[in-house]
């Protein structure tokens, strides 16, 4: 197969899309490495479905082209399907067959197709695989959809917000199931909502923002792209001036308020040791005594804010 | 691939115990309701005779009362009008005809006493009563009979109402599951995210569409033969001719265009609730206009006009055609016709108006 002779999965080139007046998708690249967690997060009408539609041969593209595992998505969905995996919603299944037999009849979809009850043992769910998809909890909704997605043994896997609704317990059971797809060989894509979900798990991220893709690196990498990645907050008895604290090296998004505690300053700087110190010398100075100081690192939640100007959830 | 495929369909639907219901006990529960009410079983006047049976006159009124088919005669002499009363009243008998004693010369009185309620019994027992007794005076009295009449049916055989409606039930059952059943599983897989999720993998979708259909085509089948069954086990008598054994066929083919129709529904409306609705509302004014359980001819005629476009209307005509009238399935080309235009067009349009990508 073309696939083997690069390490690149997915290589899309120029993607767009448009749904009449809307532009779902406007131009989009990237390239997705074998065997990694890529993430895609955005918020609702960013465009995420619409580029892992186009990446699964489920729509066609207005512009561009989009290579999954060396195959045109657009000349021959036939051949991409047969070897990828799609999650969609766990109720996305037949609701009067069995688990089990719901793998057999997806299964018998494709030429080559791992055992039915070895794919429910590997999600925990062996014992259920005479019960059907109403009877289960959602997390093992969540859990069937995603082996639902390993049937027949794919390449590539497409994970579409498997853990939403979930709660923090079964969320964790979810992040260890697809750890081990990864690790079992498979390059997984994966859409969420959750900045810590995409931090946790996910090898590379892109943020996706009105159809293009705003920033795209490892989660370490996009933070340290961020000019102040460190959240200060200092807390004090009596206030400290305004001149001095945004006399602070590199302070930024500097903010100052009442609260019942005391004094509250927050500010972001890029240098967490060097702010610190400052900040102490200045309080020294003024004759502040400060009650509290703590400084944050920065998350993909602030990446996001870049992005997109917006906070994500909420 | 396709076996599976096939037989998941089938279980889908064989667990789907609503669409059970429709599809075979809800005609059967109005094969039940319907020969209730059309009173076969009583289709006999219990009538009790008091007249002296050793008397010429008494003979003669005996042997004629006993040859009307729907007459079942007890003679019990010797009773007078106010016995015969009380009888009536405990429902020993629908009617008491009594004739009083008298020589054989003079002219013996005679009352007839109704207990049947109903004015259109009452009036075709006293009708018929009365004809005997008028034969028996000509005869015993020696006249010549200025004009004898006798009645034969136009049909050769006679049908009863039970008989008429059971063709009418069948038709309904095949076209509510194949319509309403169809475009609700459809809807479902679209709304469910079934269809979706089946255009991720590399099964064609008109596979999945075709064993959908496959699979309602199944208990289509088992429908005709269940119902067929048990019409034919409450007296339908649907096989008096060799050519009724085409209306499994004629039901099969005509349940194609109802499919087509649920296709067209789930294609066109959106949402389960809106789906059904349609459904019901295309199938419900067809199952009371196109005879399902009254004839045609007795709709006003401009109506009579609009229900002949209908296919159900066909459906049943071939259907009765074949069976209860014992014609030739030679002689139902005009409904077979309409039902062949029926099925092209349905089809055609249920291509344009159910896409799959759209899932």
């Amino acid at each position: 197969m073309h696939g083997q002779t690069t390490d690149l999965v997915i290589e899309a080139h120029g993607l767009v899309k448009h749904y009449g007046a809307i532009t779902a998708l406007a131009g989009v690249s990237c390239e997705v490495r074998r065997g990694e967690i890529f993430g895609i997060l955005g918020p609702n009408g960013a465009g995420k479905t619409t580029l892992v539609e186009v990446l699964e041969g489920l729509t066609r593209p207005t512009e561009g082209t989009a290579r999954v595992l060396g195959v045109d998505v657009t000349e021959d969905p036939v051949a991409v399907k047969s070897r990828i995996g799609v999650q969609l919603q766990a109720s996305s299944y037949h609701r009067y067959l069995t688990l089990r037999e719901i793998l057999e009849l997806f299964g018998s979809f494709y030429p080559r197709h791992a055992d039915a009850l070895e794919l429910l043992e590997r999600v925990h769910l062996r014992e259920r695989a005479g019960a059907r998809i109403s009877t289960l909890s959602g997390g093992m909704q969540q859990r069937f959809s995603i082996v639902a997605a390993l049937v027949n043994e794919p390449e590539l896997v497409f994970f579409d917000e498997p853990t939403a609704g979930l709660d923090p317990d079964a969320r964790l059971d979810l992040w260890e199931i697809v750890r081990s797809v990864r690790d079992s060989g498979a390059t997984v894509v994966l859409t969420t909502h959750y900045m810590e979900e995409a931090q946790a798990l996910c090898d590379r991220v892109a943020f996706m923002n009105a159809g293009q893709i705003g920033a795209l690196d490892t989660p370490a990498g996009l933070i340290r792209s961020l000019q102040a990645p460190y959240r200060v907050t200092a807390t004090s008895v009596t206030p400290l001036s305004e001149a001095g604290v945004r006399g602070l090296p590199g302070a930024d998004q500097v903010e100052m308020a009442v609260g019942p505690d005391g004094h509250i300053v927050r500010l972001r700087a890029p240098d967490a040791p060097g702010v610190t110190a400052a900040l102490t010398a200045l309080a020294a100075r003024e004759g502040v005594r400060l009650v509290d100081l703590a400084v944050q690192p920065a998350s993909l939640e602030d990446v996001f804010l870049r992005v997109t100007g917006r906070k994500l959830n909420g | 691939m396709t076996r599976i495929l096939f037989s998941s369909s089938l279980k889908m639907l064989t667990r789907d115990r609503q669409a059970l219901f429709w599809a075979i006990v809800f005609p059967l529960i109005f094969m039940g309701v319907f020969k209730l009410f059309s009173g076969d079983s009583s289709g006999t006047t219990r009538l009790i005779v008091s007249v002296d049976a050793t008397s010429e006159r008494g003979r003669v009124l005996v042997d004629a009362l006993g040859q009307v088919g729907f007459l079942n005669v007890t003679l019990t002499p010797g009773l007078d009008e106010d016995s015969a009363r009380l009888l009536v009243q405990d429902d020993e008998g629908d009617a008491a005809l009594v004739v009083s004693p008298a020589a054989p010369t003079t002219p013996a009185n005679a009352v007839l006493l109704m207990g049947i309620r109903d004015p259109i019994g009452r009036q075709v027992t006293s009708a018929a009563i009365a004809s005997v007794v008028d034969r028996v005076n000509l005869s015993l009295a020696k006249a010549p009979v200025p004009i004898s009449m006798s009645t034969r049916p136009v049909e050769e055989k006679t049908t009863s109402f039970f008989q008429f409606v059971a063709p009418g039930i069948l038709g309904m059952g095949l076209m509510n599951f194949a319509t309403i059943s169809l475009a609700s599983s459809l809807s479902r897989y679209r709304e469910e995210g079934v269809l979706r999720r089946i255009r991720a993998t590399p099964l064609s979708p008109s596979y999945f569409f075709m064993s959908v259909l496959g699979a309602h085509l199944v208990i289509t089948v088992v429908q005709v033969a269940v119902l067929t069954l048990v019409a034919q086990m409450l007296g339908a008598d649907l096989f008096r001719d060799v050519s009724g054994l085409w209306a499994p066929l004629i039901a099969v083919c005509g349940t194609i265009v109802f499919l087509n129709l649920g296709v067209v529904v789930a294609g066109r409306v959106r949402g389960r609730g809106a789906v059904e609705g349609a459904a019901n509302a295309i199938t419900l004014p067809m199952m009371f206009l196109s005879g399902s359980f009254f004839p045609v001819s007795a709709l006003p005629e401009a109506m009579q006009r609009v229900v002949q476009v209908l296919p159900l209307t066909h459906m049943l005509n071939a259907l009765r055609g074949v069976t209860i009238e014992g014609e030739s399935i030679l002689k139902q080309w005009p409904s077979l016709l309409v039902m062949l235009g029926w099925t092209v067009v349905s089809f055609v349009v249920a291509r344009i108006a159910f896409r799959l990508e759209d899932a």
